[in-house]
């Protein structure tokens, strides 16, 4: 049911903003270091997901929406890590595509 | 049902609760009352798991709740009402009722319109309409009447009593003489950081609460 939640999409579109932000800015830190742009490196990947994440966090907590999830049971960190899947899931295919 | 036990929480130094003691009976509306700054806020917000205090306990059903947390608590059938907007307000009261898969109550004139444009009042009372959907064992209120208009605070007051008639364990915390005075059944007061249960408070005369109450 969280799922497929309005408000589970919401955070997914949010989240997707953060990842083309995080993207971007990942982009431009490797071509500066002469490195290829859209590459997979897991370890850059993870601190960007973890900052996106944290970003995300801060709004939820910042609308008490916290609060909400915690009344139909749900903590944060379970609300959200579909979203860690999906932050790979679509740094695996822009490195594959590029 | 639930009981926060021996509380104590210092902060810079200076104690905020000092063994606070509160509890919720089921079928029951506890109210703990207190001045602004007592400590109301900060001794719910340990019940939920919100803040970890310096010393005491959370119990439930008598058995202390090691590391309490609201998403823990709200599976074993606790509701919290924050004394701030907590929907999300791009959604629609509809999607809220949705998310819990529950039918909603008593909202049909605002059901499909955005939370965020809601007045105070409506907001509160789709928050509250949301607690009596969730059916909880529990229902924790943290200034439930503030700001609302005469005709909300009825129907805040009648949401409580139903929470209540079902079997919920109602506490809520408040200051407006009026509001406790209709709806108490137990009366907890807080000055200083401690709390004592009011014996005998609804035979009080309206005057004598005025001057009783620490506010």
């Amino acid at each position: 049911m969280w799922l497929t939640s309005r408000l589970f999409r919401s955070y997914l579109y949010r989240f997707c903003l953060l990842w083309i932000a995080g993207k971007i800015a990942n982009a431009a830190t490797a071509a500066f270091l002469k490195l290829p742009p859209l590459a997979f490196r897991p370890g850059t990947e993870l601190v960007v997901c973890a900052f996106e994440v944290a970003v995300l966090v801060a709004f939820i907590r910042r609308a008490n929406e916290d609060i909400l999830l915690g009344n139909i049971g749900l903590r944060l960190p379970v609300a959200l890590a579909p979203l860690v899947f999906v932050h790979f899931v679509l740094s695996l295919s822009l490195s594959l595509v590029a | 049902m639930i009981a926060a036990d021996s509380i104590t929480v210092s902060l810079g130094g200076r104690a905020i609760l000092q063994s606070a003691y509160v509890d919720a009976i089921p079928g029951k509306i506890t109210v703990l009352v207190g001045r602004s700054g007592a400590g109301k806020t900060t001794l719910f917000e340990i019940l939920v798991g919100r803040r970890r205090p310096d010393g005491g306990q959370v119990r439930w059903n008598g058995e202390r709740v090691p590391r309490p947390s609201l998403a823990l608590l709200a599976r074993r059938g606790l509701f919290y009402h924050p004394d701030r907007s907590w929907l999300a307000l791009s959604l629609t009261a509809a999607d809220h009722f949705a998310l819990i898969g529950r039918e909603s109550l008593g909202v049909t004139a605002w059901l499909n319109r955005r939370v965020g444009t809601l007045s105070g009042g409506e907001l509160r009372l789709t928050e509250l309409a949301l607690g009596l959907a969730l059916a909880p064992k529990v229902a924790l209120l943290d200034e439930p009447f503030r700001g609302l208009e005469p005709r909300h605070r009825e129907q805040v007051a009648d949401a409580l009593r139903r929470m209540a008639e079902r079997g919920t364990a109602v506490l809520y915390a408040d200051h407006d003489v009026e509001s406790v005075r209709r709806t108490a059944d137990r009366l907890f007061s807080m000055e200083q950081g401690a709390t004592r249960l009011v014996e005998g408070f609804r035979e009080r005369p309206l005057a004598e609460w005025y001057h009783a109450w620490p506010i």
